[in-house]
């Protein structure tokens, strides 16, 4: 609690007002002080490392897409905002992928549990958060999409996964994971 | 409970007392310690043990601590002992079970992610509840994949080896086409003798497999469990009625499960006499058919450059138009309607109170004409009930069962379980009589190959020698005694040598069946298309009718007459009263009460009594103008009849044609207007299986596009017809059925039926059985060959055509099987061709070599149109029930020669 | 809700020629109906309030609430217990870290875990800065509303620092999720402790800034003194907690007696208000901003190196780094993910102090990976309560300083 003075100083305060000119004081430092704000779009604040951004898919680094298409990301997803479609690649027997994968990212609320969950850490989040457009469609980002994004911000993916303690740097590389079974030959007569 | 103790089902076991946690508990002597224990409600651990087979101990999770026994034992294959005391719980046996996940664990693959069967695997729920932490000593196997069956890939990498597999296949299924194998230092399951696998693929070994060792190929890496919807619902192939859950995602049907699943795997051995809870290959695996492209999404109608998409409200208002254009102009008798008996009750009982009520005619039908009504018609006519007599568990547990004319392993394989449960666990004589040498014909104790087309006479034959040998029971037969001597009367007409040349049967074999068959205390007959689709189905029934009644098998429990339905719900259709002999509830269309009845229910007056044509009638009255207008729902008789029945002349006749069907069948191309439809997956309702359960069919998904329900198509009708049905959820015409016939809905729980056989016997049974026993000789034809249209265990109908995967494990070969011996004497080898000729015209064609077709005989799928061989078979008609006979032809083969 | 169909019936449907319009209450003709918000910026959210005044003086005031509410706790009967933590920073979003903390807290309770030490004191330390970004935000509004601009810029630079760091901690300014059931997400790095501890010599001499501000200020002063006073008794009856309860002079603070995290461990003092008006309540919060930073200091000292998660593999997740490698962890992983962890049948109570007062969970289990019922007892709601008792009497220009001193958040109050 404020400490109590004597009438006479009160009054005389009260007359001269002075807890005005006090803060006016305040006010008047800080003329001199470097301004906290800064002047968007032209100048940008740095973002961390951490900064829960827009998601990307990604790739290994021999280009080889790292989403299996297990579809833990969809399970983790709090707002369901996720949605992976996964099928056996025709390319590569017996090799599962992400068909297709969405994200609306309308809905999603950025928490980083698709990431957490992710169990090949084909998912990484990124610094990207300008991606306002007239056109709500658009937001829907496909797979296509967020492969782009991985794509573009491959750097800023590859920090997150470090930051959050989800991959160790130098171990992005494909022999560290499981192995996928491999279809017996069929015999000719079979 | 899973040790079997008894093999009679007469035989009670014993009652003792043993020691579980402290607690004093019974059980039944022999059984298994793990059932004692299950059945408290404790749950142990067990990855190996399924109720419905012997315990396997394997998986060595179902560890307890026995009072005077250091180490911990295996309960499931320990038997119960009076007097054991039991410790089920405690931190001992909790590390040992740990124990025993890590040694599963240890050689598992990591690949959760990839596999189908995470967050459905019993493994990862073991290892996650043990809470095992950082194994030491993990390695990989590295075992290739094997993707050489059609069906189901096998990943031995995550086999635990626990052999329910191998297990259900074996016991439950009877078929043993699975077994264990050592290869590269690891127990594998493969397909016996390490062959690409082939069987029934019921897909039993999948559902019980508790890890993701075995996949199914239609729905391989398309799914993970959270992502899909499960509906309980009921089968819509065959009469059997099995509850599936169908799994769907979005609009895609991704998968069918079965109730049987690891899951599931405690119960009381006892209760699978009521079933097992699995699928067979055409439910758990046909499941295309529902998301198919070719599914019709809007109406289409007729132009003069052919069918186009047209809206709704044009479609409705020119099919109503045209109706009320035919009423008016040539009356109400003009327009027919026939429905297949796929449709819930629902739509079925709207749809014959449309064409009663709402058009005026008694001119429909449904596909149980096809055969079922035979058997529905003559149990109605001399006992006075109208479906199956036999529960499944009566059926288990008979002493004696004869299966006539039934391939049941293939036109109904789950109820077949039934009968390989009687002969395995409770080892029943079986007499299979049939024109092939089924499945079933080899488990059985007395198979019996007739000639094809004889089995009706075989019967008969049986009836002779019970009543001169005097197997009769007494007291059946004194309450009747004139029936009985008509009875005597019309055997004398018929001699054994006739029967045993014509059969092929020698006599001693038929005394011996009918001795069997008289003397067991429980006595079952089931039959199936070999007899209800066969020239004289009728008599051939009541034939059944005689022989129930002079053994007394008609009044004693445990006995019956049963026949198995080929579509879904044929029973419903003919309790909902789709004939135009039966209004709903079984009663005679001419009753007066029963008309005075439905048509205050209807509000409107029933067409007059002594109309109605069937199925035949109404296509042959289409062919002589007498029918303008024919409404088709889901029924397709161009490409069901054969092209000797001129369906096409008589569909081209009419001046209204509507279809009404989810695809665009052949008889639809030629419709005037054809409305989309929905399958059973998108609909709500109930389904009558060949027992009498009354069971749901519920929504998985919504009609695709434009797509609507059956009954909501006729209301929409009856609507711009300006009478409207007052239904406006499946809900109201539910409430209606359950107020005018109460108990209908049972739940899956019918009441028993009972036999009434005193009326029939007493009134018209002695000039009729006159009439059934006369000596045939069958016509000596001029054609070597019998040609059969057989059922495939992978296909029903025509439906399951439109299955992609039911395609893939059974496509249309476009071949006709023959035995060896017939490929040698016309001097051709597999896939030579040959020209089959009828009196109807010829078709050439591949053969195919097949052990399961007798010499003198071929067959070919019924299911397929191309190459056209059903349109070369001659149809005959039942004179009474009016059943179309086509499964059976003579015919000439020619050789001809490669070029 | 029968109390405001009775108020809503007497506002719209007395019609004079109506035959009943006698069983009706009888319509003060002086008086005046006013419909405040729910578009109103200072009533801080979407809230809505129907008073009845005479002249300016509120006779009779009643909130009318759920413009803001997203069913939160029917979400929560719909997903895990972990997947539930996202939707709590949306409760209160201006204190996402703490409603977090009290949630995890919550699920601790009921699943018995233990959490590490140093994820104890991580977790006081951000629940602490947490509180002065909450103070430092209801101080620069409070002012804001009453017509004090200067003081909100100050503030709100100061809390911009603290949500930064946020920002670097875990990634997100206002919606954290940086609490785990079971320990914390992400350890503090080198620079973030390097940063924090920047802070703690860096705001005490703001605080004293602020002070000078208002502390003298004869329009804060008239403002505030002597409005929405409330007897320590009648606050106990309406259940209000945290700076409103203490400043009428009752001395409840949940860290301090029924101690958790690392409260228990670090030295403080709970400031206790005399008059229960606003200003005693402006006064507490300025004082707790002050004790934040002692504790923080505290943590901050006593800190050691070790585990940030409880090692419970049936309930917290496993180290990335171990999924890739380990069967049981991935097997862990996606159990916990798909499925989550089978909570033991029972009801649990856990209240936490949030800057607002008394933040509780009540979780209702039934067994299996979701809750069977999960209620929130959010501060603002609670405080709502008392809204009328504390208006009636004030003018209409006091009714916005008595939502301020509630620190009232809709989002929490509707959920």
């Amino acid at each position: 609690m404020p400490t109590t003075s004597s009438p006479a100083k009160k009054l005389f305060d009260t007359v001269l007002f002075r807890e005005i000119w006090e803060a006016m004081k305040v006010t008047f430092r800080h003329m001199f002080h470097r301004p906290m704000t800064f002047e968007y779009p032209r100048e940008k604040r740095t973002i961390p490392d951490t900064h829960r951004g827009a998601l990307a898919l990604l790739r290994y680094d021999d280009g080889q897409e790292r989403c299996v298409g297990c579809d833990l990301c969809e399970a983790a997803c709090p707002s369901h905002c996720i949605k992976v479609i996964s099928e056996e690649d025709k390319t590569r027997p017996l090799q599962r992928y992400a068909k297709e994968f969405y994200i609306d990212i309308t809905k999603c609320v950025f928490c980083g549990y698709c990431v957490e969950a992710c169990p090949v850490n084909a998912l990484a989040m990124t610094k990207l958060y300008e991606y306002s457009t007239p056109d709500k469609r658009t937001l829907l980002f496909d797979k296509a999409r967020l492969y782009e994004i991985g794509e573009r911000y491959l750097e800023d993916g590859k920090r997150y996964l470090y930051a959050h303690n989800q991959e160790k740097e130098g171990e992005e590389s494909r022999a560290y994971r499981y192995q996928f079974p491999v279809p017996v030959q069929k015999t000719p007569n079979a | 409970m899973a040790l079997k103790p008894v093999t009679t089902p007469d035989a009670e076991a014993a009652t003792i007392e043993l020691t579980l946690d402290g607690k004093t508990v019974t059980a039944k002597e022999g059984v298994s310690l793990y059932d004692v224990i299950a059945s408290t409600g404790k749950i142990v651990p067990a990855m190996c043990y399924h109720y419905t087979f012997d315990p396997f101990g394997s998986c060595g999770m179902c560890l307890v601590m026995q009072e005077g026994k250091k180490a911990p034992v295996r309960s499931c294959t320990a038997k119960a002992t009076a007097g054991m005391v039991i410790r089920t719980e405690g931190e001992d046996l909790f590390l040992a079970r740990k124990k025993a996940v890590e040694k599963h664990l240890s050689v598992h693959p990591l690949d959760c992610p990839v596999c189908d069967a995470d967050g459905h695997c019993e493994l990862q729920d073991t290892a996650f509840q043990h809470g095992v932490t950082n194994l030491a000593n993990a390695k990989q196997k590295n075992i290739p994949e094997d993707t050489r069956s059609l069906v189901l890939d096998f990943n031995m990498n995550r086999c635990i080896a626990c052999g329910e597999c191998i297990n259900i296949c074996k016991d439950v299924q009877r078929i043993d086409a699975l077994q264990f194998i050592k290869k590269g230092g690891f127990t594998q399951v493969v397909a016996k003798g390490d062959q690409p696998l082939v069987c029934e693929f019921c897909g039993d070994c999948l559902a019980v497999c508790p890890v993701g060792a075995i996949t199914n190929k239609f729905s391989k890496y398309a799914y993970k469990p959270w992502q899909l919807r499960k509906t309980t619902t009921t089968c819509n192939y065959c009469g059997d009625g099995c509850q599936m859950y169908l799994e769907t995602k979005d609009t895609d049907v991704i998968r069918v499960t079965s109730p049987l699943s690891w899951k599931n795997k405690w119960g009381d051995r006892a209760d699978t006499v009521n079933g097992h809870g699995g699928l067979c290959v055409r439910g758990r695996f046909g499941f295309q058919f529902i998301d198919s492209p070719a599914r019709l999404t809007q109406p289409l109608v007729r132009t003069d450059t052919g069918l186009i998409e047209a809206p709704w409200i044009d479609a409705m208002d020119l099919a109503a138009g045209r109706l009320a254009y035919v009423k008016a102009q040539y009356g109400a008798q003009a327009i027919a309607g026939l429905i297949t008996a796929r449709c819930t009750n629902e739509d079925l009982y709207v749809f014959q109170r449309f064409m009663r009520a709402v058009i005026g005619t008694n001119h429909l039908d449904s596909s149980a004409r096809y055969g079922h009504m035979n058997f529905v018609r003559a149990m109605h006519r001399a006992l006075g009930i109208g479906r199956m007599m036999n529960t499944s568990a009566e059926i288990t547990k008979a002493n004696a069962i004869l299966l006539v004319g039934s391939n049941i392993t293939e036109t109904n394989p789950v109820a077949s379980l039934r009968v390989k449960a009687a002969i395995g666990t409770y080892k029943a004589q079986v007499i299979v009589v049939d024109e092939a040498p089924t499945n079933i014909a080899k488990l059985a104790s007395h198979p019996l190959l007739v000639k094809p087309g004889t089995e009706g006479l075989f019967v008969q034959g049986m009836v002779k020698s019970i009543v001169e040998q005097d197997l009769i029971d007494e007291e059946a037969v004194h309450a009747h005694p004139q029936a009985f001597a008509a009875l005597q009367k019309a055997v004398e007409k018929i001699s054994f040598t006739d029967i045993s040349t014509q059969t092929g049967i020698p006599v001693d074999q038929i005394h011996e069946v009918a001795r069997i068959f008289a003397e067991a205390p429980r006595s079952v007959i089931l039959c199936g298309e070999g007899l209800t689709r066969q020239p004289g189905g009728y008599h051939h029934m009541l034939t059944l009718f005689d022989l129930a009644w002079v053994t007394g098998k008609l009044r004693q429990p445990g006995c019956g007459i049963n026949a198995y339905i080929e579509e879904a719900n044929e029973q419903g259709a003919v309790d909902m009263g789709v004939a135009p002999e039966f209004l709903p509830g079984l009663l005679r269309f001419d009753d007066p009460a029963a008309r005075e009845k439905w048509s205050r229910v209807w509000g409107a007056d029933l067409p007059p009594s002594g109309q109605g044509a069937h199925l035949m009638d109404i296509l042959e009255r289409c062919r002589s103008g007498e029918i303008k207008a024919l409404y088709l729902v889901g029924e397709n008789p161009l490409a069901t009849l054969p092209a000797s029945a001129n369906v096409e002349a008589a569909l081209r006749n009419l001046e209204v044609l509507i279809c009404q069907d989810p695809f665009l069948t052949d008889t639809g191309r030629m419709a005037h207007v054809v409305f989309p439809a929905a399958t059973f997956a998108e609909k709500d309702g109930t389904m009558t299986n060949q027992e009498g359960k009354v069971q749901f069919v519920r929504p998985a998904l919504d009609p695709p596009g434009e797509s609507a329900l059956d009954w909501h198509i006729m209301a929409g009708l009856a609507d711009a017809l300006g009478s409207p049905m007052p239904y406006e959820t499946t809900q109201d015409i539910q409430n209606e059925i359950r107020r005018e016939l109460p108990t209908y809905y049972n739940l899956g729980r019918p009441k028993k039926v009972e036999a009434r056989p005193d009326a029939y016997l007493a009134s018209q049974y002695c000039e009729e059985v006159d009439q059934r026993y006369t000596p045939v000789t069958l016509p000596s034809e001029n054609r070597p060959f019998r040609l059969r249209l057989i059922q495939l265990l992978y296909h029903s109908g025509k439906l399951s055509t439109r299955a992609s995967g039911l395609m893939a494990i059974s496509p249309n070969t476009k071949r006709l099987h023959l035995h060896r011996e017939d490929l040698e004497r016309l001097g051709i080898h597999q896939g030579g061709r040959v020209r089959l000729i009828t009196d109807q015209g010829s078709v050439d064609l591949e053969v195919e070599e097949d052990l399961s077709v007798m010499p003198g005989s071929c067959t070919f799928p019924e299911h397929f149109t191309e190459p056209p061989l059903k349109d070369l078979v001659s149809v005959q008609l039942d004179p009474i029930t009016g059943v179309p006979y086509f499964k059976l032809t003579g015919v000439t083969l020619e050789p001809i020669a490669s070029t | 809700m029968a109390h405001l169909e009775d108020q809503r019936s007497t506002v719209y449907h007395v019609d004079p020629s109506h035959p009943e319009t006698d069983t009706l209450p009888t319509l003060r003709t002086e008086e005046l109906l006013l419909n405040m918000g729910p578009q109103h910026p200072s009533t801080h959210g979407v809230l809505k309030v129907i008073l009845e005044l005479e002249g300016e003086r509120i006779v009779k005031s009643t909130p009318v609430m759920g413009f803001l509410h997203r069913g939160v706790e029917k979400l929560a009967e719909h997903g895990t217990y972990h997947q539930f933590i996202p939707h709590t920073d949306r409760l209160d979003y201006v204190c996402a870290m703490y409603n977090n903390f009290a949630y995890c807290r919550a699920v601790e309770k009921l699943m018995g875990i233990t959490v590490p030490d140093r994820a104890e004191y991580l977790r006081t330390i951000v629940a602490e800065v947490q509180r002065i970004i909450g103070h430092l935000f209801w101080l620069g509004t409070q002012a804001l509303d009453i017509g004090a601009m200067t003081v909100f810029f100050y503030t709100f630079r100061d809390r911009e620092i603290l949500l930064d760091w946020f920002d670097e901690l875990c990634g997100a300014r206002l919606t954290t999720s940086w609490y785990r059931i079971g320990g914390v997400e992400r350890d503090f790095t080198p620079e973030l402790e390097q940063k924090i501890r920047k802070f703690l010599d860096y705001f005490p001499p703001k605080i004293d800034e602020y002070v000078v501000f208002l502390e003298r200020n004869r329009i804060w002063l008239a403002r505030t003194k002597g409005v929405a006073v409330i007897s320590a008794e009648d606050a106990l009856s309406f259940g209000l907690s945290g700076p409103t309860l203490r400043g009428s002079g009752v001395d409840y603070d949940l860290r301090k007696y029924e101690s958790y995290g690392a409260y228990p461990r670090c030295e403080f003092s709970v400031p206790v208000g005399k008059n229960g008006d606003t200003y005693d309540r402006y006064w507490i919060r300025i004082e707790e901003m002050r004790e934040s930073i002692k504790i923080i200091r505290q943590c901050m000292d006593q800190m050691e190196p070790g585990p940030i998660m409880a090692d419970v593999p049936s309930v917290t997740l496993p180290p990335k780094e171990r999924v890739f490698t380990n069967l049981e962890s991935m097997i862990q992983q996606f159990k916990l993910f798909s499925q989550g962890f089978d909570a033991p049948v029972g009801e649990i109570y856990c209240g936490t102090e949030a800057h607002k007062g008394e933040l509780g969970f009540y979780i209702v289990s039934t067994g299996g990976g979701r809750p069977y019922r999960l209620k929130i007892r959010a501060p603002s709601f609670i405080h709502m309560g008392a809204f009328d008792h504390m208006a009636r009497g004030y003018m209409i220009a006091d009714a916005i300083t008595i939502f301020g001193t509630y620190d009232i958040v809709m989002g929490e109050c509707d959920r």
